[in-house]
């Protein structure tokens, strides 16, 4: 392993950390064109998943990303969140890379299509007002039948069916959370992110510890690049905060000191990668505070 | 939520999506119902409400906080949020007083509220030395220094004694005329010559000659009978002539040439002895403290420091607003909206600054202008990283004073 330290630097560990592939972590997938591909909409300059079997191919790709959007069953919570996804740019690249991308946006129409939607959507509110109006009946009619006397029953279910009205503003309807229809595919390129060295590093960084069943997450909150579980995140907690440093990058020494600390805090080892330039590997160094002896 | 305009009732771009979230509001687009999918494209970019933005409004107001957006118009200008503070600003001071007990510098019972300006009573520096008392010697200086600048014996003096330094009196005498004029005291001669020597023909004027001076007729012209005194009085002057101390005994008494000088000997010696000694307090520079007044060590240590606590709002308003930090929102408490009124809103309880950890850090200039903008509500600061909000919020800090009278 090369010595992309200077030296003077912290003890390197040079075996990188054991990868574990238990745990139920995904095995790594290559890059594939048979994938099914995934629509991202970029909604100012984030990729956002809408779909949920998309989410939940992204899920088995090992990509976990973050949810943003209320939860529809229980809106007023900040716990669970539900759709959209978004996508780390790093996630987004791999997708890209792997050809499972499409981005897609709201096109303009046609005044004839656009007629043809409202049709189409009216016709779905009546058909929909029928049933609902069906069902609502079936519905009052079996409230009445639970009770007891006999005598009454059949008298109330005749004046049900004849004074039974449902009301237009008793309709419920479907507030969908993805687009539905045809998707309209943009004609920019699928991702539009701005390629930087830091960000080729980070990149080169996420490829290599996906590719050993890691799974990670964003990790500012920890003051680090990423969060490193060695499964899903809802079944493990997080190992390692990890800092992309370049091979050719001065770190001062009290950063580092400030970053192993701040991973001893929270019980999490700091890890150093470096990734080699034009490919190749990664380097680690992991860091534990272990006090004054 | 929400506001009325033209007669109808609006709903801005952040609050109509919010409502969509949560079930409550179908928004219709030219006959076409929006999904949440084309109510994130279309109501969310940079120019409206950013999707971080957005995701700090979505927590905030899931919690159950009113959240609206910022509106610098509508902040009360200093001098109405002056009127309407319950409690003083100027009544804590820095400067304690000796009789009082202990001043508290932070005495607010919420823990967010801002420390307020405290307002520092100058210190009035003594610069203005206290007026020298005048000298009060100036009646004993009638006799007149007997001592030349030879620092020997007078000229009239012509003993075989002193013949031998009759060379160097040449010698000294030969330097330029320093201003005295030494008188013989006939009366003490009585013992010596009787008759005064001639002046150095060098010193007088033309082609003057002067004989010897016969000091007989004078001294018989003067009074030169003992003073008969009783044993009693001899007793007494002996007493008083001990404590009497010559003034001419004094060195440095007799290296004064004239009147001045012997004049400023007095004025600093005076000032010595009351402790405003000139060399201190005559100067360009004086001290800090006159060190006869009494001072209690807090004040004595507020003269002497350096470095002067600042606040945050010093400078504030000579910032302009910069375009990269400005406050998104006003967030007003949960359990007020119950008395929350859109005409009367009340105190906010936060304004929201919305970053990510990807950008830098406010700067202290961004800090001092937003305080500014914001008044005396506390900025929070909403630090956005993918989906994960932290919150943090900067805090003005004094240090601890360790030293009370």
């Amino acid at each position: 392993v090369g010595g992309p330290w200077l030296p003077g630097d912290p003890h390197l560990l040079s075996p990188p950390p054991a990868c574990n592939n238990g745990g139920g972590s995904s095995p790594w997938r290559g890059p594939r064109k048979s994938e099914p591909t995934m629509h991202i909409s970029q909604c100012d300059s984030a990729p956002l998943l809408w779909h949920t079997d998309e989410v939940a191919a992204a899920r088995s790709l090992g990509l976990v990303g973050a949810l943003l959007g209320s939860l529809p069953r229980t809106p007023r919570q900040n716990v669970r969140l539900g759709r959209p996804l978004l996508l780390l740019p790093e996630e987004e690249r791999f997708l890209g890379d792997c050809g499972a991308l499409t981005a897609i946006s709201q096109s303009d129409v046609g005044v004839r299509e656009h007629a043809r939607q409202v049709a189409l959507y009216e016709e779905t509110l009546e058909r929909s007002y029928q049933e609902q109006q069906v069902l609502a009946l079936q519905d009052r009619k079996a409230a009445v039948l639970r009770v007891d006397c006999e005598e009454d029953k059949r008298r109330r279910l005749e004046t049900l069916e004849r004074h039974f009205s449902f009301q237009r503003s008793a309709l419920m309807v479907q507030l969908n959370t993805a687009r539905v229809g045809p998707a309209h595919l943009s004609a920019g390129p699928a991702s539009c992110a701005i390629r930087t060295p830091a960000a080729d590093a980070k990149y080169q960084v996420f490829l290599d510890l996906r590719r050993r069943g890691f799974y990670l997450t964003s990790a500012g909150k920890f003051g680090g690049d990423f969060l490193v579980y060695p499964g899903d995140p809802l079944r493990f907690h997080a190992h390692f905060i990890c800092v992309c440093v370049r091979a050719d990058e001065r770190v001062p020494l009290s950063d580092l000191l400030a970053a192993a600390r701040l991973g001893s805090n929270v019980k999490k080892t700091l890890v150093l990668c470096s990734p080699h330039c034009h490919g190749g590997g990664v380097t680690y160094s992991s860091l534990q505070w272990s006090g004054m002896i | 939520m929400g506001f009325s305009a033209n007669g109808k009732q609006y709903l801005l771009p952040e609050e109509a999506l919010y409502l969509m979230e949560c079930g409550n509001v179908q928004v219709f687009y030219q006959d076409l119902p929006l999904s949440i999918q084309d109510g994130f494209e279309c109501f969310l970019s940079s120019s409206s409400v950013s999707l971080q933005q957005y995701q700090v409004f979505g927590h905030l107001k899931r919690l159950g906080y009113v959240v609206h957006r910022f509106d610098a118009s509508s902040q009360p200008s200093s001098y109405a949020r002056q009127l309407n503070l319950p409690q003083s600003r100027g009544a804590r001071s820095l400067k304690r007083k000796r009789s009082d007990s202990l001043v508290p510098t932070c005495s607010h019972s919420e823990a967010h509220k801002v420390p307020d300006v405290k307002r520092r009573q100058a210190e009035e520096d003594p610069t203005l030395p206290e007026s020298r008392p005048t000298s009060s010697q100036d009646t004993l200086g009638a006799q007149s220094p007997s001592a030349d600048s030879n620092g020997g014996r007078p000229w009239w003096i012509t003993d075989a004694v002193a013949s031998h330094q009759s060379h160097e009196h040449a010698c000294r005498r030969s330097l330029c005329w320093d201003g005295v004029i030494v008188f013989p005291d006939v009366a003490s001669l009585r013992g010596h010559s009787s008759c005064l020597a001639s002046p150095d023909p060098s010193l007088l004027p033309g082609g003057l000659t002067v004989g010897e001076c016969d000091v007989k007729p004078w001294t018989r012209r003067i009074n030169q009978r003992e003073v008969k005194m009783s044993a009693k009085d001899r007793e007494r002057e002996r007493r008083e002539h001990r404590r009497k101390w010559d003034v001419n005994r004094d060195e440095k008494v007799r290296q004064c040439r004239n009147w001045a000088e012997y004049h400023q000997l007095l004025a600093s010696r005076q000032g010595r002895r009351s402790g405003r000694p000139e060399h201190l307090w005559q100067r360009e520079v004086t001290p800090l403290h006159d060190h006869t007044q009494p001072i209690s060590t807090g004040e004595l240590l507020d003269k002497i420091s350096v470095i002067k606590s600042t606040h945050v709002l010093e400078g504030a308003s000579r910032l302009k607003a910069s375009e990269e930090w400005r406050i998104c929102f006003t967030v007003y408490q949960p359990d007020t909206v119950a008395t929350f009124k859109k005409s009367n809103p009340g105190k906010p309880f936060a304004h929201m600054c919305i970053c990510s950890f990807t950008g830098p850090v406010p700067d202290l200039a961004a800090i001092k202008q937003l305080s500014f903008q914001s008044g005396d509500v506390q900025i929070v600061f909403a630090v956005v990283d993918a989906g994960d909000i932290s919150f943090y919020t900067f805090k003005d800090f004094q240090l601890p004073t360790d030293v009370y009278p």
